[in-house]
């Protein structure tokens, strides 16, 4: 059994201040925003050894894995096959029943969608959502109210079919 | 400590405290996305604005002082102008978050945790971020600038 020594959900008013000083840290130490795309994209190039790539940004990705891995731990779950997928594969009132199959698909298809417009804005949640609209860049605050409002309203017309 | 040292160790360190934020927030479950992007809770939006107003302030008050980083030379904060591709880039990768029931920090801590439809999200996520890096060498000839939120080409030319 893994102890808990986290509560069970950390609560907004810590979590939030927390991945605010982390990203003040990460630009005081490297002079760069804590985004996750970009990791995504400089560990591909990483692992395929395209000159030039950020080799450090790997090392951010398996960290946010890892420090994942740390959190569910420390949470006392440990590790959880399900990870709050009942909303899609479940079958209660308010969840699809999709069969695993029909589930990686939709998850695999929304991803692609994402990245792809992740890499068209130039960021994702934490790039834009926080980094950007932290340096002040309206580029960053567009971006952000732009996912957000289609977010909304796609999640919106989910919950309409289901 | 070489710097390239210094930003693996960084980067490593950063990133698991990121991660460890985000799993021990829950924000690594689909149920959490989904109920806020519902408007059922608003719960991360409050995350997310407290990170914004802990963070802004704060870099504000370094940029105005001129710091300087450990390894990035002195503090650059940037900020572009608003262009189409924000914009329409943002309204699509709103649609596949929405769909996904996760963005690509916490799809890593998804798969970390165990969840194995994440490896079909991570999957997915650098097919699209290839497809977009495709196009856009293919038209443009040279390699995708990035965002404000993203690894940033001035302080790796500095390197």
């Amino acid at each position: 059994m893994i102890a808990a020594v986290l509560p069970d959900r950390l609560p907004w008013w810590i979590a939030g201040p927390a991945l605010g000083l982390l990203v003040v840290g990460f630009f005081l130490v490297v002079n760069q925003p804590l985004g996750a795309t970009g990791a995504y994209v400089e560990t591909a190039r990483t692992v395929r050894r395209v000159p030039g790539a950020v080799t450090w940004r790997a090392w951010y990705f398996v960290g946010i894995a890892l420090g994942g891995l740390a959190g569910v731990s420390l949470q006392g779950i440990g590790v959880d096959p399900r990870a709050g997928y009942e909303v899609l594969t479940g079958s209660g009132s308010g969840e699809f029943g999709l069969s695993l199959p029909v589930a990686a698909v939709v998850v695999f298809v929304g991803a692609v969608v994402m990245g792809y417009g992740a890499r068209m804005a130039g960021g994702c949640t934490s790039g834009h959502g926080i980094c950007g609209t932290a340096q002040r860049s309206p580029a960053s605050w567009a971006a952000m109210m732009s996912f957000m409002a289609t977010a909304v309203a796609t999640t919106a017309v989910i919950n309409a079919i289901g | 400590m070489a710097p390239d040292t210094t930003r693996k160790i960084a980067g490593l360190v950063f990133g698991a405290g990121f991660g460890l934020v985000l799993a021990a927030a829950r924000l690594h479950e689909y149920a959490t996305i989904h109920a806020m992007l519902s408007l059922e809770e608003i719960d991360v939006f409050l995350l997310m604005g407290a990170a914004i107003g802990t963070s802004l302030p704060l870099l504000l008050v370094l940029e105005r002082a001129r710091a300087r980083t450990l390894v990035g030379g002195p503090l650059a904060l940037s900020r572009s102008r608003i262009q189409r591709h924000h914009v329409v880039g943002g309204a699509l990768f709103g649609v596949g978050w929405a769909v996904s029931g996760t963005c690509p920090a916490p799809a890593l801590v998804m798969l970390a945790s165990g969840a194995g439809l994440a490896a079909a999200t991570v999957a997915g996520l650098f097919v699209g971020l290839g497809l977009r890096d495709a196009q856009t060498s293919r038209t443009t000839g040279t390699a995708p600038t990035a965002g404000d939120g993203e690894q940033r080409e001035v302080v790796a030319a500095a390197r």
